[in-house]
């Protein structure tokens, strides 16, 4: 492939436009060329950029949305041909997602649910309101190695304490791990409590890739 | 012209009160519970924080109705009680002795494209319908507030002018600090933001939420110096911090009480607190806006 067409998969995710992406990765599988390049070289640079404008201050809430969106639109159209190179999603693990009980927000944990899948994670999306016992249930059925709850209420974040120690009681072998990631959430309470951390929902992939080891 | 707007206008900033939410979880409302099911249920509860408020000091109340938008009450559990909440919150609201009762519109909680798939004409219905019951139950204004999409926050304001005229409304915003300076979470800027809420008839615009006292004042200043239109500066507590299991905010009510001073001195013409104020923070600052000529003010 050439420069042009990895800077138009790049320009898709970063501009944000799903269906470009889509048509793009679709033509990658048609045509037989290297999947994991497109990713690597095309797309997920689009979304590093989304990233890195996030960070400078120009783009907002409504450009990662949409640039999350692209990148999952190229994946879901790679998927198949990824298959093959067996650089299937099990690969990267699975994760188990949600936002804790008592809490209705749906917009972060959403973005890193997608950006984790974009990135190759398998994921299951729990929704918002999840109870605990939930979380380590859907662990349970599927092997996840990575648990990540969402919480945006100072009131709610002590769930995700409880989510920590249940999964501690579970007992699980290899271990899960726990992500915790929310507006009142910090570094600090992360570490208190015995879970990783996500700043940000574009950190989050970088924070469960380092759970993983 | 209302008592409300002419206070607004007058010599001495309008003192509101602070946050409502976190006092009712000082109180015992659960994480993840309504305010508005105390409002039916435990009204005592409700009108006690107000009373606290105007006890401190606060010329205006504003009722526990921040969740009430129709699609946000459904979600809580409490479907088609809009009418019901808002009568009741009024009353509580009224029966503290406030000067002024604000009837509070806070977010539908649901996100326009590209974010999420609501339909404005639907959020627009809903805050139609709470702006009527909180105006037919006597409320001297009514408060848009905390809103992160100027859309939603244009649409609710049309809608309470719609369904409540002669009802003074101030809109205020949550802005975040970005690099590029204050934007809502959707990326709106903080001037061409008031600016256009106030050409659509607001009687006040401003500031809610998220920011601290002093990162408020920075944009008290940036606000004051574009528009002319009445101000509405709230901000929370500092951040908040989890200490063994509770919640508190770091900032101290004199620290925050400073600082609204200040934004006051600005020429801001009203002020009050969000999440993490209490009614000391609104007894402080109600301290500072009475000093003697010289003084703020």
């Amino acid at each position: 492939m050439d420069e042009v067409r990895y800077e138009a998969m790049r320009a898709a995710v970063r501009d944000g436009d799903a269906a470009a992406a889509a048509a793009l990765a679709a033509s990658v599988v048609a045509s037989g060329e290297d999947a994991v390049a497109a990713v690597e070289r095309g797309f997920a640079a689009g979304i590093r950029d989304v990233g890195v404008l996030w960070e400078q201050g120009e783009y907002f809430l409504p450009e990662l949305v949409q640039g999350a969106e692209a990148m999952k639109a190229a994946m879901a159209a790679l998927a198949p041909a990824l298959a093959r190179g067996g650089a299937a999603g099990a690969a990267r693990g699975r994760v188990v997602i949600g936002t804790v009980a008592g809490d209705l927000h749906d917009i972060g944990k959403s973005l890193v649910a997608t950006l984790l899948a974009a990135h190759g994670f398998e994921v299951f999306d729990l929704g918002s309101d999840v109870p605990v016992e939930a979380f380590v249930a859907k662990a349970r059925a599927t092997g996840a190695r990575i648990v990540a709850a969402s919480a945006l209420l100072t009131t709610t974040m002590t769930v995700q304490r409880d989510l920590v120690r249940a999964i501690a009681a579970a007992g699980f072998e290899p271990p899960v791990r726990v992500l915790v990631g929310g507006a009142p959430t910090s570094e600090a309470w992360a570490a208190e409590i015995g879970a990783g951390y996500a700043e940000n929902a574009l950190r989050a992939v970088a924070a469960a890739e380092a759970l993983l080891g | 012209m209302s008592g409300l707007l002419a206070a607004l206008t007058g010599a001495r900033p309008l003192l509101l009160d602070g946050g409502l939410g976190s006092m009712l979880i000082a109180r015992g409302l659960g994480g993840g519970e309504a305010p508005e099911r105390w409002v039916l249920e435990r009204g005592e509860e409700v009108a006690a924080v107000h009373r606290a408020y105007v006890e401190a000091g606060a010329d205006a109340v504003q009722t526990a109705t921040f969740g009430a938008h129709p699609a946000r009450l459904a979600r809580a559990g409490l479907e088609g009680r809009a009418g019901e909440v808002a009568r009741a919150a009024v009353a509580l609201a009224r029966a503290a002795g406030a000067p002024f009762v604000i009837g509070d519109l806070g977010p539908s909680g649901e996100y326009l494209p590209p974010v999420g798939r609501a339909d404005a004409g639907e959020l627009a219905l809903g805050f139609e319908r709470l702006a009527a019951a909180l105006a037919a139950a006597g409320v001297d204004a009514l408060h848009v507030e905390t809103m992160s999409d100027r859309r939603e926050a244009a649409l609710a304001l049309a809608a309470a002018l719609r369904a409540a005229p002669g009802v003074p409304v101030l809109v205020s915003l949550t802005f975040e600090r970005r690099p590029r300076g204050f934007f809502t979470v959707m990326g709106d800027p903080l001037v061409a933001s008031l600016a256009e809420l106030a050409a659509a008839g607001a009687a006040a615009v401003g500031a809610n939420c998220t920011l601290a006292s002093s990162d408020m004042l920075e944009l008290a200043r940036a606000a004051r110096a574009a528009l002319a239109t009445p101000l509405v500066v709230q901000p929370n507590a500092g951040r908040p911090i989890l200490e063994a299991g509770v919640t508190r905010y770091a900032q101290a009510p004199e620290a925050f009480a400073a600082d609204l001073a200040a934004i006051a001195a600005l020429g801001v013409e009203a002020v009050g607190g969000c999440c993490g104020t209490d009614p000391d923070f609104i007894a402080a600052l109600r301290r500072r806006l009475r000093a003697p000529a010289g003084g703020p003010r």
